[in-house]
């Protein structure tokens, strides 16, 4: 029997829901099993109402599943608006009802059983007790990770997180839940890795020097990331009085020699354009990370979106060439940065990372094996030494690189400016110097475009092809295999190098299928609109979902349906 | 030796003649020179405008940005390498009126570097609208019935954020305001010196010989700048009489002091380890 459950834990801001599903993730990953979690929370820091839903399996889950097993609920309105999610047999857990109220509710004093244990503070080690010992996890493996979790803390706060856990599992030692399984999976299959960590981990990897940012959510999380390994790494976090100010600095800091990154959500993205066009103007390297929300201006804060793909595209004024990546894993954003980092420093061109809010705040296991590169190549060039007079920063050249050198650190000197310019790098209004430059800007990206992935590609040959980007990835993926359980004729392709948009070998593989149908989480399908632009070829159908939450693998496939009927 | 001919280059200048910033440029290059610092050893950051185009009439490093961001662009550069010899080359518009949230920051962070504001009261490069410390009453061709705004006080604003040295030099007056620039640049931490820069194109009021009438050199009054108060004051004083020189100067902990990481030198001469990242995943 495969092993597919669905915990999910709601309450208020400020309750701890996210430390009860914490602690079941790593339990989970200690026995062996695959998770997959997301974080659903109002832009508020106590109240509201907010859930961690965490599905367990023995085998990779990439997407939510829509249907809950065990609900945990810390408060009255979680029954109320996910009593009817719960799958056949499904239980609720919670310390809100009188005892006995329903048959499908196991009543549990969580409070009480945590000041028993020695505060209320333990009340989430109760809680996740409760579920694990619902699901048949030997107490054991609790045991072990509650003393990981918390070796930094007193021993007393070990003792007493440890007692709340066995009362936890004593209070449902007598209830026997049919999802129950028996926990033994081996060994841990990978790590925990949000997309926050994965993009900051990918940062380092890169060897990312400098950080600067605005806070804005979802993407703080990589710069917390990124400070908190501060000590370890080179690396200097500044916030900074505003966006503008985010990616000015980063392109100061590349200028002066250090890889460098800003991390910014749609709002913050749009103060950045206008330095954007100056890392383009001015050839410097930097990478810019947009954790997509939805809505223009201030939208919804804490909910997820693909909405900013032709926007990160074609953002600044003019035309220059700019990498687009788009991951859709924890695996994938990890690997984006590295190569962001290093062709944004080989073409000299900025390099932007799509993630969005689903991506940064979910967990996944990942299981992939992640690149390390034993020496970072930085695509300096070192001839101007032997002949300092000659040097020049815009150098034409039929790749349109130029060579690039660092300020002060030899006798050549670097003329650079955000104004069209000689080759020599001071200003010009000429004709000549205009039509040159541009047309050497531009004579990247023929082989930029070669650095680009085609699509990835599942079931690639099947009649009618599921297209999405990014982090909608995962869910396409399991409705994929929902759809041909059933007996149906479909795969997908899946983006994660977007720009410059690899158009021959996403027309050679949309040739083939017989129809293909748009998967985005926005509502106009963007990258169908990028597709037919680029391809010539028409998607003959949408599913697509803009209300900010996550999109699951059976909305799609219920979609697929309607469409194809 | 590095000789006053070092600096000069055969790009073709582009100011009014009889601008203020041939001053300027004049007093840097001074400056430059009496510290022995060659072409190769100083990094000039500039925004947009008259004053921002500068660092292309002087043969060095440079790196002309965009309106109002040279100081982001420039911490940003020290963060990377604070080895590196800035200076920032802005006008009044560029630095107090786009970039006055960054001109906020930087002087709250004490980044080292030396900023000069060439002050001319008046947007240049855009033909003459009024600019953040244009007087009140000014008029030009858009404020057709004069200034209606309080003028922006950057040395009084400077202070109050605790700005370690504040000064204010003069276009007309090369050699002080020479001075004034090795000063700054020998100051540890941020230095400002705005410069009251005559535009004899656009600014018919603050003329040289307006200037000439009323300002005084502290120097000369054995004024010391060291009295926080005294130097608000004399911030302040404005009219007809008109201080130049040091206003404030006090040494304190700088931005890349104060980080830690810094410590053990520019970042971009720490060494990548792999090894590090590995651990990220044990
Ligand atoms: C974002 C942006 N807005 C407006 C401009 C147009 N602009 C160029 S210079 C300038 C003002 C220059 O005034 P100031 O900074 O005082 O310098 P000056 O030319 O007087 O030396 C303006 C508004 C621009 N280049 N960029
Ligand atoms: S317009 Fe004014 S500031 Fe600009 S170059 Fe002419 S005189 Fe100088």
């Amino acid at each position: 029997m495969s092993i597919d459950i669905t915990v999910k834990i709601g309450g208020e801001a400020g309750q701890g829901i996210q430390t009860v599903g914490d602690l079941l993730a790593l339990v989970c990953r200690k026995a062996g099993l695959y998770i997959m979690a997301i974080n659903d929370y109002e832009s508020r820091i106590r109240g509201g109402h907010s859930f961690f839903q965490i599905r367990i399996a023995d085998r990779p889950v990439t997407a939510p599943h829509h249907k809950t097993d065990l609900l945990v609920a810390l408060s009255r309105r979680t029954i109320d608006l996910h009593e009817k999610e719960l799958a056949e047999g499904g239980l609720i857990m919670t310390d809100q009802a009188e005892d006995g109220e329903k048959e499908n509710l196991v009543s549990i004093p969580i409070n009480d059983l945590a000041v028993e244990a020695g505060g209320k503070i333990t009340a989430n080690t109760v809680a996740a007790g409760v579920c694990l010992s619902l699901l048949g996890a030997p107490f054991n493996l609790y045991r072990e990770v509650l003393s990981e979790h918390f070796s930094k803390k007193s021993d007393k706060v070990i003792q007493d997180n440890i007692k709340a856990a066995e009362l936890g599992y004593k209070a449902v030692e007598k209830r026997v839940f049919h999802r129950a399984f028996h926990w033994d999976f081996g060994q841990p299959k990978g790590m925990l890795m949000d997309g926050a960590k994965a993009v900051a981990y990918g940062a380092l990897a890169a060897d990312c020097r400098v950080a600067a940012f605005y806070p804005m959510s979802p993407a703080t999380g990589i710069m917390a990331e990124l400070i908190a390994r501060s000590d370890v790494f080179p690396i200097v976090v500044e916030q900074a009085e505003d966006e503008i100010a985010a990616v000015n600095m980063i392109v100061g800091a590349s200028f002066a020699g250090a890889r460098a990154m800003t991390s910014t959500s749609g709002g913050g993205f749009c103060l950045m354009t206008e330095g954007l066009g100056l890392a383009a103007m001015s050839e410097t390297p930097i990478v810019i990370v947009n954790a997509q929300r939805p809505g223009p201006a201030t939208g919804l804060p804490t909910r997820s979106s693909q909405s900013d793909l032709l926007f990160v595209i074609r953002a600044s004024q003019d035309e220059f060439p700019r990498f687009v990546f788009a991951p859709g894993t924890v695996a994938e954003a990890y690997e984006s940065m590295l190569r962001a980092f290093d062709l944004s420093e080989r073409y000299q061109v900025p390099a932007i990372v799509l993630t969005d809010h689903y991506m940064h705040t979910s967990v996944w296991l990942n299981d992939t094996e992640l690149t390390v590169p034993d020496v970072v190549e930085r695509h300096i060039a070192d001839k101007p030494a032997d002949d300092p007079d000659n040097y020049n920063r815009f150098a034409v050249s039929t790749s349109g690189i130029s060579p690039r050198i660092i300020p002060c650190t030899g006798e050549a000197l670097i003329v650079s400016t955000g104004n069209e310019h000689r080759e020599d790098g001071h200003i010009s209004e000429a004709i000549d110097d205009r039509i040159a430059m541009v047309d050497k800007r531009n004579a990247k990206m023929k082989a930029m475009t070669a650095e680009m992935a085609p699509p990835e590609a599942l079931f690639g040959d099947a009649g009618t092809l599921l297209v999405g980007w990014g982090s909608a990835g995962g869910a396409i993926r399991e409705a994929v295999e929902l759809l041909r359980d059933e007996g149906y004729d479909a795969g997908a392709l899946l983006f994660a190098d977007i720009w410059p948009f690899p158009a021959d070998a996403v027309e050679n593989r949309l040739k083939q299928c017989k129809r293909f149908l748009m998967v985005e989480m926005n509502s106009t399908a963007q990258l169908g609109s990028l597709i037919r632009e680029q391809t010539g070829l028409a998607h003959s159908g949408t599913i697509l979902k803009y209300d900010g939450r996550p999109i699951y693998p059976v909305e799609i496939s219920d979609g697929f349906k309607r469409i194809m009927e | 030796m590095v000789d006053v001919n070092d600096y000069n280059n055969e790009y073709e200048n582009k100011w009014c003649p009889g601008c203020g910033n041939f001053g300027v440029i004049a007093a840097m290059k001074d400056a430059l020179v009496k510290q022995a610092i060659a072409p190769h050893q100083i990094l000039l950051i500039s925004g947009i405008g008259q004053a921002a185009k500068l660092p292309h009439f002087m043969k060095c490093n440079m790196f002309q940005t965009l309106h109002g961001r040279a100081l982001p662009i420039a911490t940003g550069a020290r963060m990377a390498n604070h080895d590196l010899n800035i200076i920032v080359n802005s006008g009044d518009g560029d630095c107090y009126g786009e970039g006055g949230n960054h001109f906020l920051s930087a002087v709250r962070r004490n980044v080292d570097i030396t900023l000069l504001v060439h002050n001319n009261k008046v947007y240049g490069l855009t033909k003459g609208q009024a600019s953040p410390t244009s007087d009140m009453g000014m008029v030009t061709k858009i404020q057709r019935h004069g200034v209606i705004s309080e003028p922006f006080a950057p040395l009084s604003v400077a202070l109050s954020l605790g700005a370690g040295f504040v000064a204010r030099g003069f276009a007309g007056d090369t050699e002080h305001l020479s001075y004034l620039i090795v000063e700054a640049m020998a100051h540890r931490g941020f230095s400002l010196i705005d410069i009251l820069q005559p535009c004899v194109s656009f600014n018919k009021v603050n003329t040289y010989a307006w200037y000439k009438k009323r300002v005084y050199k502290l120097e000369e009054t054995g004024y010391r700048p060291d009295d926080f108060e005294e130097a608000l004051r004399l911030a302040r004083q404005w009219g007809d009489r008109i201080p130049i020189g040091i206003v404030y100067r006090e040494e304190k902990p700088t931005f890349e002091d104060k980080i830690p990481g810094l410590k053990e030198g520019p970042i971009i001469s720490r060494r990548y380890d792999a090894s590090k990242v590995k651990q990220l995943f044990t």
